[in-house]
């Protein structure tokens, strides 16, 4: 099984995944250095938060120097504390804390400058010749909350951009590709046995030589056809008119001779010549149908050919010709000159080996669906499966070429057609049918 | 009748030149275009045999040249080509018959009767005229039940009458008829082959108006 892309489906989602992509690049590093923009201005906030509170906290604790002891400095208001501190002498002992402050986050020991522990960032400074230390600490969960923040502003977009982008991408790439649609429905509309150059005026530049490689293999296969048929109808001419030339002047020598033993002799070289003739004849039907001209350009209504070869049947053998037509034109691209070989040759091998008693019925309906029959004895399956093969014949007395049905055949398949061929016929007990679909193609 | 045969092959022209005069026509053989417009133009024909492949032309456009000017004399196609695309070309152009190569002469026989007869608009093969019973396809007359023979000379002049019963021909229409055997013609040759009918078919069969020419005596006497 083969996966067939669409180019449009392949262009939207390749070009939104890779703008997708892209993005999410542009997000990543948008938002590296935003954190890093974000932790200096936190860590400048931290510093000179430390610095502005130091002196304040040193007045402080010195006013209160005899009362000295843990002490927390009272909210003004209720808020969330983001930035805690915590004031301790050159001891460790804490002298003076925020209100939320949790003395766990800091380190034992108070350091000078920035350090960090699991949970926070903290900065250090220190007063009066390092007797008195004062650490702020800040949350690291509040840095990357404001990372996650803004990192989110960043991808918001993309829930819109997706779309918009496969929708942009989608419509940009159909409005370019609308006259290559064009082309391709065009040629898939035409018929299967129209060789005229496809337009390629108005396709984009990057499909111009498609088009252009088609046109010069539509003309090569349109030369190829057309020199087969011009040497199949020579190839005719060149070979009948010497056969009939010899068929005539034998057939007047006959009413010549005298004599009754030259005269049989006479008739045998005439029987043999006639032969030759079918034979001949059957050939180049072969060759004709084995070829590519079993498609014609345009549709044609084949209920008038059918008509004229059952009338030429009928007057070769009145009365064993019964002929059911529609009542409305059956168009098919099936070339008519095919058609009527192909007619010709299902007839002939239903008159042939059909039982001389009952007349050979040729039904073609409104659906185009063609039938010839015949009465007889039924053909065993195992001859039925060889019947399409050159020079097979079922086991009769009849005479015949046993090309018919390989004919008949070789064009139905030339056209994409199939010939079904039945015994007993359909409906009776005995008999032979060929059925083929005229307007399948 | 008077046939034109075009055929370019030697073989079979003669052959059919020779099937068609022994069925009591007359045959002018041409074997190319150029000769069979001439032809056309001084011969009234009774029926074309047009071969298609000629030497300096197709058959196809000569015979839509006749039907332009015309001319609705039968034209049978004898070809090589066996497509039933050319042989609705051929009757699209105006041929009243098509036969492909190789046909059997009897066949090329019996189709010049046909379209003979369903020219002269009566396409059964026997007819009456006054006491006479005649079987065009066979060429045989009988009078009152009694088989009357005649010459193949005798049969082209009765035949003329027989196309245009009831109708008055020329001397001339008639000498032509006879032209195409190789007739010497004579100033008294008509009187001879009209004579010579007469005895055969009854004094009353064919009916001369004076200075003018013969005509066939349709009614029953």
């Amino acid at each position: 099984m083969t996966t067939r892309t669409s180019l449009q489906k392949t262009l939207g989602i390749g070009l939104t995944l890779g703008v997708t992509l892209l993005w999410l690049l542009g997000v990543t590093a948008s938002g590296l250095v935003a954190q890093h923009e974000m932790n200096e201005v936190f860590d400048s906030a931290l510093e000179e938060t430390a610095q502005r509170i130091l002196p304040l906290a040193v007045t402080d604790i010195l006013n209160s120097e005899n009362g000295a002891g843990n002490q927390k400095a009272p909210a003004l208001k209720d808020h969330d504390e983001y930035l805690t501190y915590l004031v301790r002498d050159e001891a460790g002992n804490i002298l003076l804390q925020s209100h939320d402050a949790d003395p766990g986050v800091f380190s034992r020991t108070p350091a000078e400058g920035f350090s960090d522990t699991l949970t926070h960032r903290l900065y250090g400074v220190s007063a009066v010749s390092n007797t008195i230390y004062l650490e702020v600490a800040e949350p690291l969960a509040h840095r990357r909350e404001s990372a996650l923040e803004a990192g989110l502003a960043l991808l918001l977009p993309l829930l819109v951009l997706i779309p918009v982008s496969l929708l942009g991408v989608w419509w940009i790439v159909r409005l370019s590709l609308r006259k290559v649609v064009d082309f391709q429905q065009d040629i898939e509309s035409r018929g299967a046995g129209d060789l005229s150059p496809v337009v390629e005026e108005q396709l984009p530049r990057e499909f111009e030589p498609i088009a252009g490689a088609i046109n010069r293999l539509l003309e090569r296969l349109h030369r190829a056809l057309e020199s087969e048929r011009s040497f199949t109808a020579n190839s005719a001419h060149e070979l009948r008119t010497p056969l009939a030339t010899a068929l005539a002047k034998v057939q007047r020598l006959k009413t010549r001779m005298p004599d009754d033993y030259l005269k049989n002799d006479v008739a045998e070289i005439e029987e043999a010549l006639r032969s030759l003739s079918v034979l001949s004849g059957k050939l180049l039907e072969l060759a004709k149908a084995e070829g590519g001209g079993a498609l014609s350009q345009s549709q044609q209504d084949l209920v008038p050919i059918l008509a004229m070869i059952a009338r030429d049947f009928e007057a070769q053998a009145p009365g064993r010709v019964v002929l059911s037509l529609p009542e409305r034109e059956v168009n098919s691209f099936l070339d008519p000159d095919a058609f009527a070989i192909l007619v010709r040759n299902l007839i002939e091998n239903a008159l042939k080996h059909g039982s001389r008693s009952e007349p050979v019925k040729i039904n073609l309906n409104d659906n185009g669906v063609l039938r010839v029959c015949n009465g007889g004895a039924r053909v065993p399956p195992e001859q039925l499966a060889l019947l399409r093969n050159r020079f097979a014949r079922a086991k009769t007395d009849a005479a015949g070429s046993g090309l018919g049905l390989a004919i008949a055949d070789a064009i139905a398949k030339g056209a994409g057609m199939t010939l079904h061929l039945r015994s007993p016929a359909t409906g009776r007990q005995d008999g032979f049918e060929a059925e083929l679909n005229l307007a399948c193609i | 009748m008077r046939v034109l045969l075009v055929e370019d092959t030697v073989g079979l022209g003669e052959a059919v030149r020779d099937q068609i005069a022994d069925d009591g026509h007359a045959v002018d053989w041409v074997q190319t275009l150029g000769f069979a417009e001439a032809s056309v133009r001084t011969t009234p024909y009774d029926l074309i045999l047009l071969d298609l492949m000629l030497p300096d032309g197709h058959g196809l456009g000569f015979l839509r040249t006749l039907r332009a000017t015309g001319k609705t004399t039968p034209v049978i196609i004898l070809t090589a080509r066996d497509q039933v695309s050319d042989r609705i070309e051929g009757l699209n152009a105006g041929a009243d018959d098509y036969l492909v190569k190789p046909f059997d002469l009897s066949e090329l026989s019996a189709r010049v009767a046909a379209v003979a007869r369903r020219y002269r608009g009566n396409p059964s093969p026997i007819i009456q005229v006054g006491e006479l019973m005649i079987d065009l396809g066979d060429h045989r007359i009988s009078r009152n039940g009694l088989p009357v023979e005649l010459t193949a000379r005798e049969w082209a002049l009765f035949e003329g009458f027989i196309q245009r019963p009831g109708m008055l021909l020329s001397r001339s229409q008639l000498e032509d008829r006879l032209y195409a055997f190789g007739a010497e013609i004579e100033s008294n040759t008509i009187e001879v082959y009209v004579s010579r009918l007469r005895k055969k078919l009854g004094r009353d069969a064919i009916v001369t108006v004076r200075g003018m020419g013969y005509r066939l005596e349709t009614h029953d006497h």
